[in-house]
């Protein structure tokens, strides 16, 4: 037992020594979900012009991230947040854990995917929006996410709520259903395994992903086997911003600048597959081409995060 | 590390009203199913795995122990690695479908199935692990007396196995039970169980309340399992030395009813679906190569990894070197010291941790521990020693039962013949449970090499390990990056047998 004690003891004794005594002046603390890609380039870039050495947290996704800020608060985790999305928005301004502005940083607009040598090849008509999915000729042909576990799931139920208001919506979710919609837990398993348009083995050919993964899916004739539905979609807008409480609010500013930077804005397509905000910031060529942004969007003035969780039991209750 | 986090999730939601969230009827059908699914789940997997521990461990064959460690490997697939090679059912499924059996299109018999398949190899070697310990001097006397393999299954190997089979049903019980990534992936998020609510209410709702509740039921459940477990699991079976390969007999003619169980088990159920995932990686577009494989040498499209899959499969041996040592050894000492103190209470609280949703745990952290908690934030040890806290209750569960079952015999006579303790372990114990011994050396291995959820939070950039590179890809359209994904799949099911298969070279390299 003696062994074990000494053993504990000198294991938290190397835990408690090891914590640095002032950081503030040279370190700069970002929090960030798990989606978060920054290249090696990109923080040497930033550490050598801002002279703060960069540390990284990752929380969790966007939900995850915002509801471990609330609960730490009074001791915050870092300097600066990225990711908050405008689904969680609402519960990062309720609880002021932002000190000042958040800044739109990056954006992604979640659309119905379909493959399209599917449709060719059965002559058939794909659907000319997610309306239409209803519709018996779309039978047993989409898989959505649930919007409990997954982000873009609750965009489109936001973006239904949206167009069918607070009282119908569950009718379309009804006939959705009726019309053997697939529910998959979260994208990965909808794109990969039940979509047939990308590289798994999946029979559905309509998915709910975003306006830019057609331009993942370009095959060796050069053109995308797959093309999203570019009217009504939901855009998701992530945001960056100072933690109220920082305890080196000038690193933090200089991070969140460096953030909304050409250089750093350069890189996110690349890295996170989502639209850069600054208007300079290059956007890949097949981008342009096959995975244009929506050319109209809804359900970004609702708020969310109020409304969140009963448009979420409504909707259980209908896919239970 | 472990109650700290886990107390300040339930006092946050302590000011709640328990009884009113535990008395919802929604509530209550969440942990009705959570115990009928575990129990079932349990059920299938201890018929199917006792004919495998008997062929396994009891007998000898050629290739015996390249089906120890392929067996092994759902048990560190990630989730959504599952799901995809379960794919490959699902011909067979829609034919049973048409065949009328339409209860089967319930999501329920996929988590059911898929709990079978992650935890086969522990209930397998487990029990085998006791079993190649037991005399087979009654065996052949019952044999000769005309007794057939069932019966003396029944009569003679069962009874004595008894503390082993019940201990077994805990640790896969509790597995299933806490079961998380493939309840949510086969289940679409519509199938709930008490670890899949607490994330909700937890991660989604920031309803505490209800999740201090459900942690609080999840806790109870799981100290109940290990009583249950441990009290039906009671009598010691009087193990004696064994040398694998000297004395086993081949498998004979008769044993073909466990062939036929085994066979299907491993070749139907464990075996295709990996298949599946290592016919996806050898996939580039219509035709075949090994170009997943080469881009995975370049960091991927367009930069997207910060790390070559090289550089992280040398961050996972490492390590896995670090954290299977650490666990390892802290867990065989603990286990050796609860056996001396025989403390029931001290039992109690390292074994519960293995049944704690690594949901709240990862909760629990996020909400406990700043900065200052982790100042070794920044080295790569951290992630190794979050790993082998997740393995030190397993190697626990693993190595505690088995000293148990020596009983105090051979210790007692060891120290009459004035053996010090560290000879009476060197000597006497280890040598017993050699075979256990391997075993949770194994999977404290592979538990580290399978990790995800600590490696997410504390590994990053160039301290990536595979399955933080898996998530990476499969997090992303295109065909590359699933291309990709799927080699990287493939290389962590290669990565695992070959761990496995160096480990029983060298337990038989040791014996030699």
């Amino acid at each position: 037992m003696k062994k074990l004690v000494s053993l504990l003891a000198g294991a938290s004794l190397l835990l408690a020594s090891c914590a640095p005594a002032d950081q503030a002046a040279t370190k700069v603390t970002l929090v960030a979900h798990d989606s978060f890609a920054i290249s090696d380039e990109s923080i040497a870039e930033f550490q050598e012009a801002s002279g703060f050495e960069l540390e990284i947290i990752r929380a969790g996704d966007a939900g995850s991230l915002t509801n471990r800020l609330v609960l730490t608060k009074d001791s915050p985790i870092a300097d600066v947040v990225f990711g908050i999305d405008n689904t969680f928005r609402g519960i990062a301004d309720e609880n002021g854990i932002i000190e000042g502005e958040l800044f739109p940083v990056d954006y992604a607009d979640v659309c119905f995917n379909y493959d399209r040598l599917w449709f060719e090849k059965r002559g058939m008509t794909p659907p000319a929006s997610w309306r239409d999915l209803t519709k018996p000729s779309y039978n047993s042909l989409t898989v959505v996410t649930n919007p409990l576990s997954s982000s873009p799931g609750l965009a489109f139920l936001a973006a239904t709520v949206a167009a069918f208001g607070e009282q119908s919506f569950e009718q379309y979710w009804k006939e959705l259903r009726d019309n053997g919609v697939m529910v998959a837990a979260g994208w990965e398993e909808a794109y990969f395994i039940y979509f047939s348009g990308s590289s798994g083995n999946g029979d559905y050919p309509i998915v709910l992903s975003y306006s830019s993964s057609p331009a993942a899916e370009i095959r060796e004739n050069g053109k995308s086997q797959t093309a999203a539905l570019l009217e009504e979609c939901f855009r998701q807008i992530e945001f960056v911003g100072t933690l109220a409480g920082a305890s080196n609010p000038e690193g933090a500013k200089a991070l969140v600048e460096f953030l909304l930077s050409e250089s750093f804005q350069n890189t996110m397509p690349g890295l996170m597959y989502v639209y850069p905000v600054n208007e300079k910031a290059v956007i890949p060529a097949e981008w342009s081409e096959f995975g244009p942004a929506a050319n109209s969007t809804m359900g970004e003035d609702l708020s969310i995060a109020t409304h969140r969780e009963k448009w979420q039991t409504k909707w259980s209750a209908i896919f239970e | 590390m472990f109650y700290w986090p886990i107390a300040k999730i339930t006092s946050l939601g302590f000011s709640g009203d328990w009884l009113a969230t535990l008395s919802e009827p929604k509530i209550l059908e969440v942990i009705w199913f959570t115990l009928w699914q575990a129990a079932l789940s349990t059920l299938v997997t201890l018929v199917v795995a006792i004919p495998g521990a008997y062929l396994l461990y009891r007998k000898s064959f050629p290739g015996q122990s390249l089906i120890k460690a392929l067996i092994t490997i759902p048990f560190v697939l990630p989730s959504i690695v599952v799901a995809v090679g379960f794919t490959v059912f699902r011909g067979v499924h829609d034919f049973w479908i048409e065949f009328g059996l339409t209860f089967l299109s319930d999501p329920i018999y996929w988590i059911i199935a898929a709990h079978v398949f992650v935890n086969y190899s522990i209930a397998v070697r487990t029990i085998g692990g006791v079993w190649s310990g037991l005399d087979t001097e009654i065996d052949d006397a019952a044999e000769l007396d005309g007794a057939g393999r069932l019966r003396s299954l029944l009569a003679i190997s069962l009874p004595q196995l008894r503390p082993a089979v019940f201990s077994t049903a805990a640790l896969v019980f509790l597995f299933s039970a806490t079961s998380f990534g493939i309840v949510l992936v086969l289940g679409g998020g519509q199938v709930q169980t008490i670890e899949t609510a607490i994330y909700f209410s937890a991660t989604q709702f920031l309803d505490l309340e209800s999740a201090a509740a459900l942690v609080f039921i999840q806790t109870l459940i799981t100290a109940a399992a290990f009583l249950v477990g441990s009290s039906l699991a009671k009598g010691t079976v009087g193990l004696e030395q064994v040398f694998e390969g000297t004395r086993k007999p081949r498998v004979d003619k008769r044993d073909w009813p466990a062939a036929v169980v085994t066979a299907g088990i491993v070749l139907g159920l464990l075996v295709m679906p990996m298949l599946l995932v290592l016919v996806e990686a050898f996939k580039v577009g219509d035709g075949w190569g090994l170009r997943n494989f080469a881009n995975l040498g370049t960091r991927g499209a367009r930069d997207l990894l910060n790390i070559s899959v090289l550089d992280a499969a040398a961050n996972s041996l490492r390590n896995m070197v670090v954290a299977a040592g650490i666990a390892f050894f802290l867990g065989t000492l603990i286990s050796w010291l609860l056996v001396r103190t025989r403390q029931k209470l001290l039992d109690l609280v390292f074994l519960v941790p293995l049944g704690v949703s690594s949901v709240v745990l990862g909760f629990g952290f996020l909400v406990s521990f700043n900065s200052s908690w982790f100042p070794l934030r920044s080295s790569w040890l951290i992630v190794p020693l979050a790993q082998a806290l997740i393995a030190l209750p397993m190697v626990i569960r693993l190595v505690y039962p088995a000293l148990v079952s020596i009983g105090k015999e051979p210790i007692e006579q060891a120290s009459l013949d004035g053996a010090s303790s560290w000879q009476i372990w060197r000597f006497v114990e280890s040598g017993m449970i050699k075979g256990v011994l391997l075993t949770a050396a194994g999977y404290a291995a592979i538990i580290s090499v399978g990790e995800f959820g600590a490696s997410s939070f504390l590994a990053y950039g160039s301290e990536g390990t595979i399955p933080t590179l898996l998530f990476r890809l499969i997090a992303r359209p295109g065909e590359q990056n699933y291309g990709m994904a799927m080699a990287v799949s493939a290389i962590l099911i290669v990565f695992v047998l070959l761990v496995m298969l160096l480990l029983s070279r060298y337990s038989r390299y040791k014996q030699a």
